[in-house]
């Protein structure tokens, strides 16, 4: 590319951006992109706004001394976003608070420095420290219910650190304020001012907290989990609006998240973390393309993305992290790594440093590539094992009589109270869903949260009752009847929970959870329960010793384990796994999920998986359902709806998964992704319910309502204007004409 | 909003009369002779019979609690045989003293609960934190007659700083215009209270420090103190105004024990009067006046908090 040329692009349309911003109707676009392609660099020594040096954080929490960073260095440019990723317990969010200098309770920098801006931070005095924070170095935090004071109101909040630090007026502040809202996107920021933060939606809270931090113009802004409660198109949103504004404001990011696509998509470097200690870091190409430490193969190798062949098996990381106190000789991987070796358990690996700032502290590292050559996403050649797959092709369930049968299910629920004389408001959860799962296969509900995934499957597995409709098991309506009536056929379908924290009674040991629903049923004696509890967690992999334990003497892994067991104790025909992996990390998630699809191989098992996860629903399942509020909008074999996807909402989730490589960002036609927020599901819009936020809507999609009508196959979608005929690219003609160099990689992704 | 106070008026107004029906006819199986009552043992049985006709009570008890409850709607709550004065003339007597003193035991209560629970969480499991739990729960489980006593053992025989007996003024406003008489009452009545404000209190700030924004708050930057008063202190005082509100007959009932401790003229003292004489109808009014304050302090409770925070819709 001819810089000039590429220099005076970018002025333009870095322009558009801005000019869009003050429209009120932020969204990424190219500009962003190639921005961030030219400042990508190694870090200049003098441009440098935050430097971390063999940075030590110790937590004394009672008699227990927790070492969750141990001897982090890193470099923050100006201008730049630095990812941090890494799983729970590696220490990136520690690494944060210690720069905020807001450790918790009983814990301690013991060691290292912390230099922003030629001042040291380690050892400052509070007040200092304070006139500092939230000024010139700020923060989000993860999207929560309480991440606003729940009795203030949303202006007062964003305007008090400008009161605070910069001594404004009441008058200025608030006028700061409402500037600040409008920027990050909030639409009629005067009225919104008055607003509290539950009048708002996760992705609008989540704005303000970003006006909140950005409000006194800070150099530094570290954003920790920004976006990991909120949907993936909300999640697209906050992200490029954060990217928008570092680099309008002339601000560095750090960007602390677990997520590799998120990483992959918005930083210029990227800092791997492993119990307390940096991996590997490095340009963000760099690390992707040429990965060198052991433990960052792994973890890409691990993840489901939509381009991973859904014929191998995932790659598996064994074991589960360190226990962090417990001082550490050698590398911290070094006992869940392939290719350790006795140095790596003795000694620890000293950071080695390639040309570009390529940096990794692995003792064994993989080879580099030869040049130019791009790995995919990583695959380890002993890991790629075809899986097993139960399910029998698409189509097939056409041939027999389907297990599970849904017909026109509904489900309202009502809100409050009636008015003096009105009639009762309902939420409509669930609107005319219809599907069939057959023996032996997974069907995938994917949607984000709202859309009614979660009350279907309940409904599933009786565990709740329609409104209207049915689901029919076997021939036999499930619905409508007493559990009495129900009887033994409640027993074939059981249900897996996403929070095995909250659905293992805590005061009940594993093998009393496990033999409970034997014991319910009658099934057996009390040795033959014993023994089945015993098998069962023989067969999901954990050691027999757990059957004494208590569930939060378990891992998160663990427990979900034994969430599957539990669930697969009275060897059910259907199991409704709703978000089965959510809770966990991603070197865990992988064992799981491969332990979930052997299982349904093995015990011909029709499963129903929810998850608002497009990769993990694309591992899983061999059918996929896409909902939006209430309604099936496309439903096909997972190769054509994610292969072909024909209705915008799903063509606008697909684009909104940030892939774990960093050739893929933007690729996908940023035009296809959905905007705005999720209308309400007490009165959902008129027509097609996707319409409000739909790019392709005319008059017609409000007044009548589209059927499920085939596009090929046994491809469905519910759409007036369906994108495309299936079996052709899929990215969207809309907007994608920048990205002619993108297509080629994603040749993949359909396969 | 105005659709829920008349409906929750409504509902209150249906439990006062079922409170009333549930008073009266349990009063009425202690006692179904008030005649006897009111002329005595060595009144002759004619004589008891001829009063309890006069007076409607040789009726049967669902037409006495009808007529009684037709006059309850008229404002008339009977007549103490006793005293020879109407019900309703001796509460006015009394109520405003006893809810001076309750207010006033509420309100230093408070004073002294908020900032200690508040501190408490702050430095939890410190020894400030722990001793304060303690005293809390020796004081919780000290009976008010007790610690009254012990009071006026100390502050009024051993050191005298405070007389022994409340002020007899008859003014509703005694608690100002006597500080010094009233003191000890009033202690004693907080003192109580304290115990258990500053537990729940203490509790409550825990739950709301745990909570993301004062995270935030800290990350803005603001010095502790203020993180305090602006964003915890509202959030965290939320669970006590209901507490409070269910605990407003409760302070009816530790107002009886102090006033006859301090010998303070008030609806306390009037129903431990009362009681000794075996006087019915004062009796019937302070309980019914017990039944209105659960469901008003309540009702109250309910308005304030949905008041204090807006999450809560009031509707239904």
């Amino acid at each position: 590319m001819n810089p000039t040329n590429a220099t005076r692009r970018h002025v333009a349309q870095y322009r558009r951006v801005a000019k869009e911003m003050q429209s009120g109707a932020v969204r990424r676009t190219d500009a962003c992109d190639d921005a961030r392609q030219s400042s990508r660099g190694p870090v200049d020594e003098g441009d440098r706004v935050l430097t971390i040096r063999n940075l030590s954080v110790e937590i004394r929490r009672g008699g227990r001394l927790v070492r969750p960073v141990s001897g982090v260095s890193l470099a923050l440019a100006r201008g730049e976003t630095l990812g941090i990723v890494g799983e729970t317990g590696s220490g990136k969010s520690m690494t944060g608070l210690a720069v905020m200098g807001m450790l918790p309770a009983g814990g301690r920098v013991t060691g290292g420095s912390i230099d922003f801006a030629g001042r040291e931070l380690v050892g400052l005095p509070a007040a200092r420290y304070r006139a500092l924070r939230g000024n010139e170095i700020a923060m989000v935090f993860q999207d929560s219910m309480t991440a606003l004071n729940p009795t203030r109101r949303i202006g007062e909040q964003v305007a008090e650190p400008v009161r605070l630090h910069h001594g404004a007026s009441r008058k200025a502040a608030r006028e700061r304020a409402e500037e600040l809202l409008a920027l990050v996107g909030i639409p009629r920021p005067a009225e919104r001012m008055e607003d509290y933060p539950h009048q708002l939606s996760g992705g609008m809270r989540q704005r303000v907290m970003i006006a909140t931090a950005l409000v006194c113009e800070p150099k530094v802004v570290i954003a920790d989990e920004p976006t990991t409660a909120l949907d993936v198109t909300i999640q697209a949103e906050i992200l490029d609006l954060l990217d928008d504004l570092r680099s309008r404001l002339g601000m560095s990011m750090i960007l602390i998240t677990h997520d590799m696509g998120v990483i992959a998509r918005h930083s210029d470097r990227v800092a791997v973390m492993y119990a307390g200690q940096v991996a590997e870091t490095g340009p963000t190409a760099a690390l992707f393309d040429r990965t060198r430490h052991r433990y960052t193969h792994a973890l890409l190798s691990s993840i489901p993305s939509l381009t991973h062949d859904r014929g191998a098996e995932l790659f598996s990381i064994p074991g589960a992290p360190p226990d962090l106190t417990v001082a550490q000789a050698g590398c911290p991987f070094a006992p869940r790594c392939d290719a350790a070796g006795d140095r790596c358990r003795t000694e620890r690996p000293v950071p080695s440093r390639e040309p570009g700032g390529h940096t990794h502290a692995c003792w064994h590292p993989l080879p580099e590539p030869a040049a130019g050559a791009r790995l995919g996403p990583v695959v380890a050649p002993s890991a790629a094992v075809a899986r097993p797959r139960g399910g029998s092709g698409p189509g097939d369930g056409n041939d027999v009589a389907p297990r599970l049968r849904v017909v026109d299910l509904r489900r309202e629920y009502p809100v409050g109270g009636a008015g003096p004389f009105g009639r009762r408001r309902t939420v409509k959860a669930v609107s005319g869903v219809s599907f069939e799962v057959a023996a032996g296969e997974t069907f995938g509900l994917v949607g984000e949260s709202g859309c009614g995934k979660s009350s279907l499957g309940r409904m599933l597995v009786a565990l709740d009752r329609p409104t209207s409709g049915e689901v029919v098991f076997e021939g036999e309506s499930v619905t409508g009847r007493g559990s009495r009536a129900l009887g033994p056929r409640r027993a074939q379908l059981q249900m897996m929970f996403q929070d095995s924290n909250a659905s293992l009674d805590p005061r009940m040991r594993i093998a009393a959870i496990l033999r409970e629903p034997l014991a319910i049923q009658g099934a057996g004696t009390r040795a033959q329960r014993a023994a089945r509890a015993r098998e069962l967690l023989q067969d999901m992999g954990l050691p027999a010793g757990a059957l004494e334990r208590y569930p939060h003497e378990l891992s998160g892994g663990q427990r979900q384990r034994v969430g599957l067991a539990r669930a697969l104790a009275l060897e059910p025909k259907v199991l409704v796994a709703d978000e089965p992996v959510s809770a966990l990390d991603v070197s865990v998630r992988s064992q799981v999920l491969n332990l979930m699809s052997r299982v349904q191989a093995e015990r011909g098992l029709s499963s129903v998986v929810i998850s608002h996860d497009l990769a993990v629903v694309r591992y899983l399942a061999d059918r996929v359902g896409v909902m939006y509020l209430g309604k099936l909008v496309e439903i096909g074999t997972t190769e054509e709806v994610y292969g072909a996807a024909a209705h915008p909402y799903t063509a606008g989730l697909l684009a909104a998964v940030p892939e774990a490589h960093p050739g893929a960002p933007g690729s996908r036609a940023a035009g296809a992704r959905v905007r705005g927020e999720l209308p309400s599901p007490v009165d959902p819009p008129s027509g097609c319910r996707f319409r409000t936020r739909c790019a392709l809507a005319t008059d017609r999609c409000a007044a009548q309502e589209p059927p499920l009508s085939v596009v090929g196959g046994t491809h469905r979608v519910a759409c007036h204007h369906p994108l495309r005929p299936p079996h052709t690219t899929p990215s969207a003609p809309r907007g994608s004409h920048h990205h002619g160099s993108g297509e080629s990689q994603r040749e993949g992704w359909s396969a | 909003m105005t659709w829920y106070v008349v409906r929750r008026l409504a509902v209150s107004f249906l439990v006062l009369i079922g409170i009333s029906a549930v008073i009266f006819f349990l009063l009425h199986l202690v006692s179904d002779s008030p005649g006897r009552v009111v002329l005595g043992q060595r009144a002759s049985p004619q004589a008891v019979a001829d009063f309890n006709r006069e007076h409607g009570f040789d009726r049967p008890v669902v037409v006495q609690y009808v007529r009684y409850l037709w006059q309850l709607l008229q404002g008339d709550l009977g007549r103490s045989y006793k005293l020879n004065e109407n019900v309703v003339t001796l509460l006015q007597q009394n109520a405003g003293r006893s809810a001076m003193l309750s207010l006033a035991g509420l309100v230093l209560a408070l004073l002294i609960a908020v900032p200690l629970g508040v501190l408490q969480a702050v430095k939890r499991n410190s020894a400030i934190d722990r001793s304060a739990t303690a005293v809390s729960y020796v004081l919780y489980a000290t009976p008010s007659f007790l610690l009254g006593l012990l009071l006026i053992a100390v502050f009024s025989q051993l050191l005298p700083l405070f007389p022994a007996e409340a002020s007899q003024s008859h003014s509703p406003w005694v608690v100002f215009t006597d500080p010094r008489a009233m003191a000890l009452p009033v202690i004693t009545l907080a003192i109580t209270s304290v115990a258990v404000f500053s537990q729940y209190q203490r509790s409550s700030a825990l739950d709301q420090l745990g909570q993301d924004y004062i995270r935030v708050a800290r990350a803005k930057g603001l010095p502790e103190r203020l993180i305090l008063t602006r964003h915890l202190l509202r959030n965290a005082c939320l669970p006590l105004i209901t507490l409070i509100g269910t605990l407003v007959p409760t302070l009816l009932a530790g107002n009886l024990i102090v006033e006859s401790l301090f010998n303070y003229p008030g609806l306390g003292l009037l129903f431990l009067n009362s009681l000794q004489r075996e006087d019915y109808p004062v009796l019937l009014a302070y309980t019914l006046i017990g039944g209105v304050l659960t469901v008003v302090g309540n009702f109250v409770a309910d308005l304030v908090v949905a008041a204090a925070d807006r999450r809560i819709e009031l509707r239904k």
